[in-house]
């Protein structure tokens, strides 16, 4: 927990800079021409993803989205951006041609869930977080969530083997 | 005796026969022809039993076979015949296998033709016998495809594409039919907590119908009345019949204009007019009006064709134009009429369209202007097509005269002078029917007919089956109308009580 | 934390016979792949079997997160049959046209065992696994003719589509989440029951009916739908439309009618006037169809109209209505699509034009077609018509303008599902030469086409169960 001192509501202020900087970065991977520089933005919004995680004092997920979002899905991504190739960097963010409409709808359903959010009196206590959280969520895992769990094994070998077999390259004698 | 299950036999006689057929190899021509035959004539035989042994003095449901069927819809597989769906289950049959018949000289696909034809028999006797609503909606809807199928690969492209007209055919009686669903599920909805459990039967239905309030009576009714009138070819639902009967091949519109527009009278009286009393009163002037609006306008668009299958279309339609103004007339003497007229009329389409078939098949035409003076080629054919045209126009002696006169009266003490148009009908009727008898058989004989032989063999038993009963129910009509009476009478009692009871209300 | 495993016996075996046809087809020989597929379609007809031998061995696993009733039990036995018959359906074509018989199916096991998570999951966790689970099974089964670039373009846009609908959905159930303060559906109902109707709530409503109204596809998120359909090896696209529009509506009933049961006035008519649009987009789009895997595209998205039809009222009755036509809905979907299947084998062409004179090739492909659709279109003496009419019976007292336009646009749908028939039946073929059926696909096709029939004229039995399977699912 942070120290609340001077008054001021030291979590509050973290929070709404970390939102900012979601916000802001998040519509930067939007209206970046260069598609390299999106996902530097999209980096800078994961990490401060992972900072309000830390400010709700859950740090082992806050460490698992830099690791998996910021580390290795940016990495992926960057990846996939190197093996098709574009003359102009900079053309490469394909922008809707839907900008204003589809600016609409978005800041409606932003303005929607806001206000409703807005009205809504968020009732209860939110039970203890455990000092430990690693080891709780571990627990958790392999014991109430255990069905989930296995799920999500079940899910990363069929898209391993999915994505094998598609990506797989075509043997010559295969129908052509 | 009475173990024997009769009903079930009659019902499914045809459909076994069509299942057997799809296992013979389809270049055997003749045994599937005798086989079709062999099944029809079976449920011919057993229903003409039936018929001679059913009791008019006890009346109501007799040969009852009820099994529960769907527990949770309170469904049973209950069939009965009573004084009403007797004689259309004779005429189902006596239309069913001479149906056979005039398709004997069927020039391609033998195999499906007779496979369809006696699934659609043996649908069109389900909705007659069945006296549980799911199980009659079941039989409803099972004839439409075969004739859709029929249509398209035997019917002929005369005014209109076969395609077109099977497809006419085929969605105007399916949206009709949509209506009568949302009517038929809802009078069920309505019924559950009236009866206090679900109940399917024709009975349970007219008993809870009885005690709903008029509003309800009289929406539900609209509903039934949209889809059983658009399948008796209710003016101005009418537009699908003569287009449909001239595409079709000549078993179809044999069964078509004979026996299953008829469903739509039927249903109108033992399901619509029974469960829903206060709805029928209050339709009943209206059903009247659009009927002699139907024999109006069909008599006359009738007088102005030339095609032969387009004169008999138009014909039944103002035919059923009758029966609407019958069943309009909400007593026992109107729908006495109306059921005996439809028997009737049944067995002169028929008979009609069988001797069209017959003009087509062995002319290439159905164009009036083209024929002539056939009747010294083919005078045996000449006897069939006559006798359908005087029974059309309800010349005494045949069995059109007293089921028509029954409605004027019927007509006229319920409307008085309003039925007189109906009955200006009739003389329209007697002049085109007796003017496409005269340019077709009448007159010079013509060169390139001459060696037409005249029909013969398998050909004859349209003629042999339905101009028997022609005339013998014009000689006998208490034949047929101490029937269709044992069976209306006891529910226009039931239905007069419920009327009085509502006007009390 | 003591657990009862027995009961999920059924899910166990999945797992087991996905990663055993994957280890198989490693070691078999190659010509011997084939038999795979006779290999996983028996075993699955044994955890068919384990599932219904277990249908009372009711329980809960994890603390409630993972629930086994009858209404579970029978979403699996519908998924494991329609998974039977898509395998049967399929040999033919995956020998032909596809080779990777392994991975095949094997990911079709893995999807239909995400379908039984769904069935099962009593949590919005544990069901957005199992949505997942098969949805990315299904990604990687549209793109499985890799060689083709329609069938690419139709799993690109399955995964994009796919993508959106899954976080919208999620949006959907963490706002649920956040009134409630918990995953656990049971609890959500009851914590809903006692709530004012909130804007939040509702907010959540509308994203969850978006979420799952892409899986469904009901208008007006059903633009995927005919170009995945089209583009997607057919046995898949059978399993697509009947298997993941199923298993969706296993998890909308779950969360509406279950979780939403105190707030339904709110959106029963939202349901009503979704089902209402899609029956009448769905079949009016399908007229013009000239593709016949786009038309039972269309036509899927209107049933999928009718089905939703049964979750207006929120009732025991509804709830059964759709279980019924789900289950009636396999048969027919199957039949028509392995015939279009095997039809693509021989000639190579999905377009309506050359079906004609399908009925003297092969009077059975063409006879199970006809009858399929016509269980699709409702008309009596097939099964569909008993579904309809269990489905239209529950909204007929207070929706019944909904319950007029079903009905009338049922029969507009024949219009089209009668253009094939006109095709298949009136015109002469140009290859006269008989068709002759495989094994496999005679059994499907007969088999598909005498279960509409039979549950259309007698389908008292089978309404028996589902009532009770129906009645579990209200007692929790």
């Amino acid at each position: 927990m942070l120290p609340m001192f001077d008054g001021i509501d030291w979590l509050g202020v973290f929070f709404y800079i970390l939102s900012a900087v979601i916000v802001v970065s998040a519509l930067l991977v939007v209206f970046s021409k260069n598609i390299v520089h999106s996902v530097l933005w999209l980096v800078i919004s994961f990490i401060a993803v992972a900072g309000i995680f830390i400010t709700l004092n859950a740090d082992f997920l806050a460490l698992i989205q830099v690791m998996v979002y910021a580390g290795a899905i940016c990495i992926m991504v960057v990846l996939g951006i190197m093996l098709i190739k574009r003359d102009d960097m900079n053309k490469t963010n394909m922008f809707n041609s839907q900008l204003y409409f589809g600016g609409a709808v978005a800041l409606m359903v932003t303005f929607l869930t806001g206000f409703a959010s807005y009205k809504i009196n968020y009732s209860g206590n939110p039970p203890m977080v455990p000092e430990n959280s690693v080891e709780s969520i571990a627990t958790l895992l392999l014991s109430k969530y255990v069905i989930p769990f296995e799920v999500v094994a079940l899910l990363l070998t069929v898209t391993l083997v999915g994505a094998i077999y598609i990506a797989r390259e075509v043997k010559a004698d295969a129908d052509s | 005796m009475k173990s024997l299950p009769f009903l079930t036999i009659i019902l499914l006689a045809p459909a076994i026969c069509a299942i057997i057929m799809a296992f013979i190899p389809k270049e055997q021509v003749n045994p599937i022809k005798w086989l079709a035959a062999t099944g029809t004539f079976i449920s011919l035989a057993m229903s003409a039993y039936l018929y001679g042994v059913y009791d008019t003095a006890a009346g109501g449901l007799q040969f009852v076979e009820r099994v529960p069927w769907i527990k949770d819809l309170g469904v049973s597989y209950f069939l009965a015949v009573d004084g009403i769906s007797l004689p259309m289950l004779l005429l189902t049959n006596m239309i069913g296998f001479s149906a056979v018949f005039a398709s004997w000289n069927l020039e391609s696909r033998h195999r499906e033709f007779f496979i369809l034809l006696c699934l659609l028999i043996s649908g069109v006797m389900g909705t007659f016998i069945a006296h549980d609503i799911f199980i009659f909606l079941l039989f409803y809807e099972v004839v439409v495809i075969p004739i859709y199928i029929m249509v398209i690969i035997w019917g002929s492209s005369k005014r209109v594409t076969k395609e077109y007209a099977g497809m006419k055919l085929t969605i105007y009686l399916l949206v009709g039919s949509a209506f009568l669903l949302v009517g038929i599920i809802a009078l069920f909805v309505k019924s559950i907590p009236i009866l206090g459990e679900p109940n399917m039967s024709f009975a349970a239905l007219a008993q809870a119908g009885n005690q709903m309030s008029a509003f309800d009576q009289k929406w539900l009714f609209a509903l039934m009345l949209i889809g059983f009138g658009s399948l008796i070819s209710m003016w101005p639902f009418h537009s699908w019949s003569p287009d449909g009967y001239a595409g079709a091949p000549t078993a179809v519109s044999m069964i078509h204009a004979g026996v299953l527009k008829k469903i739509g009278g039927y249903g109108l009286i033992k399901i619509a007019l029974f469960s829903l009393p206060l709805g029928a009163k209050f339709w009943a002037p209206y059903m009247a009006a659009l009927g002699i609006a139907g024999v109006a306008y069909a008599a006359f668009a009738a007088l102005a064709q030339k095609d032969l299958k387009y004169i008999v279309g138009y014909s039944s339609v103002s035919h059923m134009g009758y029966v609407m103004l019958a069943i309009g007339t909400v007593n026992v003497i109107g729908i006495n009429g109306a059921v005996a007229n439809m028997f009737a009329h049944g067995v002169m389409a028929a008979l009609f369209f069988s001797a069209i078939g017959v003009i087509y098949e062995k002319t290439k035409t159905r164009w009036i202007p083209d024929l002539g003076g056939l009747a010294r080629q083919m005078p045996l054919l000449a006897v069939s097509f006559m006798l359908a045209a005087f029974a059309s126009l309800g010349l005494p002696g045949l069995i059109g005269f007293i089921p028509e006169f029954t409605i004027f009266i019927a007509g006229f003490k319920a409307f008085g002078g309003f039925a007189v148009i109906a009955i200006g009908g009739i003389v329209i009727t007697a002049l085109y029917a007796l003017r496409a008898g005269a340019n077709t058989l009448f007159g010079p004989p013509r060169e390139e007919y001459n060696n037409l032989r005249d029909i013969r063999g398998a050909e004859l038993v349209p003629l042999a089956v339905l101009g028997l009963v022609l005339i013998a129910g014009g000689l006998l009509p208490s034949l047929l109308f101490d029937m269709v009476n044992s069976g209306v009478e006891p529910l226009m009692n039931q239905l007069d009580n419920a009327l009085k009871i509502g006007g009390l209300i | 934390m003591q657990m009862d495993f027995s009961v999920i016996i059924p899910e166990i075996a999945m797992v087991s016979l996905g990663v055993l046809v994957l280890i198989l087809g490693l070691i078999l020989p190659k010509k011997s792949l084939p038999r795979l597929g006779w290999f996983t379609s028996f075993s699955l007809i044994g955890i068919l079997a384990l599932v219904v031998l277990n249908w009372n061995n009711v329980g809960t696993v994890s603390g409630g997160l993972y629930l086994i009733d009858q209404f579970s039990q029978f979403f699996k036995v519908i998924f494991l049959t329609a998974a039977i018959l898509v395998v049967f359906g399929s040999m033919a074509y995956v020998d032909k046209h596809l080779g990777g018989q392994a991975e095949y199916y094997s990911i079709l096991v893995f999807s239909t065992l995400g379908m039984m998570v769904m069935a099962s999951a009593n949590d919005f966790i544990t069901m957005y696994l199992g949505l997942e689970l098969m949805t990315i099974s299904f990604i990687v089964l549209v793109c499985f003719r890799r060689n083709d670039s329609e069938s690419l373009e139709a799993g690109m846009k399955y995964v994009l589509l796919a993508g959106i609908s899954s976080a919208v959905l999620l949006y959907g159930l963490s706002l649920i989440y956040g009134i409630a303060g918990t995953v656990l559906v049971v609890e959500v109902g009851m914590i809903l029951a006692v709530q004012q109707s909130l804007p939040l709530l509702l907010v959540g409503v509308v994203m969850l009916v978006a979420g799952l109204g892409f899986k469904i596809a009901a208008v007006p998120f059903h633009m995927w739908a005919p170009d995945v359909y089209q583009g997607a090896p057919t046995p898949i696209t059978s399993f697509l439309a009947v298997g993941s529009k199923m298993a969706s509506f296993a998890i909308l009933i779950r969360i509406f009618v279950l979780g939403m049961f105190g707030v339904s006035l709110s959106w029963g008519i939202l349901m009503a006037i979704l089902a209402g649009v899609t029956i009448i987009i769905g079949n009016l789009v399908a007229i013009p169809q000239t593709n016949i895997k786009r038309l039972m595209a269309y036509s899927g998205i209107a049933q999928a109209g009718y089905i939703l039809v049964g979750m207006v009222t929120a009732s025991q009755a509804g709830v059964k209505a759709i279980m019924f036509y789900g289950f009636i809905y396999i048969f027919a979907v199957v039949g028509v699509f392995t015939a279009i299947s095997y039809y693509y084998n021989l000639t190579g062409s999905d377009e309506i034009k050359d079906y004609a004179g399908l009925s003297q090739r092969s009077p059975l492909m063409a006879a199970t077609m006809v009858v399929s659709m016509l269980t699709m279109a409702g008309i009596p003496p097939f099964a569909g018509f008993v579904g309809k009419f269990y489905l239209f019976m529950t909204v007929v007292e207070n929706y019944l303008w909904l319950a007029i336009i079903g009905l009338i646009m049922s029969m507009v749908s024949v219009y089209y599902y009668l253009m094939v028939v006109l095709v298949m039946y009136r015109d002469r073929p140009q290859d006269s030469s008989p068709i002759v059926v495989s094994l496999p696909v005679r059994m499907t096709l007969i088999f598909t086409m005498l279960v509409s029939v039979v549950l259309g004229v007698y389908p008292g039995p089978l309404s028996e169960i589902i009532n009770k399977a129906a009645l579990s699912f209200f007692m929790h």
